[in-house]
């Protein structure tokens, strides 16, 4: 997990290298930040399902009358 | 000068002894082939040599340039492309991909695309160097076999590159404006999944800053992916 692949544009090469402590860093915030977008995407199913049932419809039905 | 250059283009008179030489600069030669331009110009027009006119071609040796007389000046018959490749490269089971270098005063606009992906059962990020706030988009996701929905996101820590799955055949085009000038970065991007529960997302966005960025991350938050990236710059004039 520690791993970069790093393709050189400049040269055309290509390495596998260790990241470095900025990289370790932006992976750690990407997958805190990915965690939350998950969290927030599951709340939206789950308030839009709320709603549905409120209006007793299915989600099929919901999908036809919406999209 | 190469073995197929000139330095005249001869004209022949009716009852003239036409010799092996004269054939050797005519007739087996094809697009006559000149050192540069001043020994194509010396060519045409002398005594014993054909009247330059509409339609003529010449090869520049100097140039490697393909050129035909217009009436009054030569063309360059190539045309210019207006999208150049800048990177390909297959990856194989990688967690973390770097595009050093990919963006640069070159060009201003990018098209990256992803093919043949496969992985971990999950969405492949990509960051622009090693920023992870600021991120915002708003797009669609259209499902064939469940209900599309909207998908979107404000002031996140990344886009969403690909959603990988298993089976290979993932792909996407990420079009991006700005990222190496110090102004803000927009992007649009269109993928299409294979994952279990496949379909297609297409979204545009931006990022909140005025960085200038050389560097394109790819990042799975769990597991790995494979696939062909590639980058291309699309040419400004």
């Amino acid at each position: 997990m520690n791993h970069m692949y790093e393709i050189n544009c400049l040269t055309g090469e290509s390495n596998e290298r260790s990241m470095t402590a900025a990289e370790i860093e932006l992976v750690e915030k990407v997958k805190q930040g990915a965690l939350i977008q998950e969290q927030i995407s599951e709340q939206r199913k789950t308030d839009r399902q709320a709603v549905l049932d409120k209006l007793g419809l299915t989600a099929d039905e919901a999908a036809a009358l919406f999209g | 000068m190469g073995i197929n250059a000139q330095t005249s283009v001869p004209t022949f008179t009716a009852g003239e002894v036409l010799t092996a030489a004269n054939m050797n600069i005519s007739a087996r030669t094809g697009i006559p082939v000149f050192a540069d331009s001043t020994a194509r110009d010396a060519a045409f027009g002398g005594t014993g040599e054909k009247t330059l006119a509409e339609g003529q071609f010449a090869y520049l040796e100097s140039t490697n340039a393909t050129q035909y007389y217009d009436g009054s000046t030569w063309q360059s018959v190539s045309t210019t492309p207006g999208l150049i490749r800048i990177v390909t490269s297959t990856v194989s089971a990688q967690s973390t991909v770097t595009l050093s270098n990919v963006f640069s005063a070159t060009y201003h606009s990018y098209l990256i695309t992803l093919s043949n992906m496969s992985g971990t059962d999950t969405i492949l990020k990509a960051t622009f160097g090693a920023t992870a706030t600021g991120y915002s988009y708003s797009g669609r996701e259209w499902k064939y076999n469940a209900a599309s929905a909207d998908r979107f996101a404000s002031n996140t820590t990344h886009i969403e590159a690909n959603v990988i799955g298993t089976a290979a055949g993932s792909s996407s085009l990420i079009y991006i404006q700005n990222p190496f000038l110090s102004i803000t970065t927009t992007f649009q991007l269109m993928m299409m999944s294979n994952k279990n529960d496949p379909g297609a997302i297409q979204q545009q966005g931006f990022l909140n800053n005025t960085t200038s960025y050389t560097d394109f991350v790819f990042t799975m938050t769990s597991g790995t992916f494979s696939g062909t990236i590639t980058a291309y710059g699309l040419v400004q004039s």
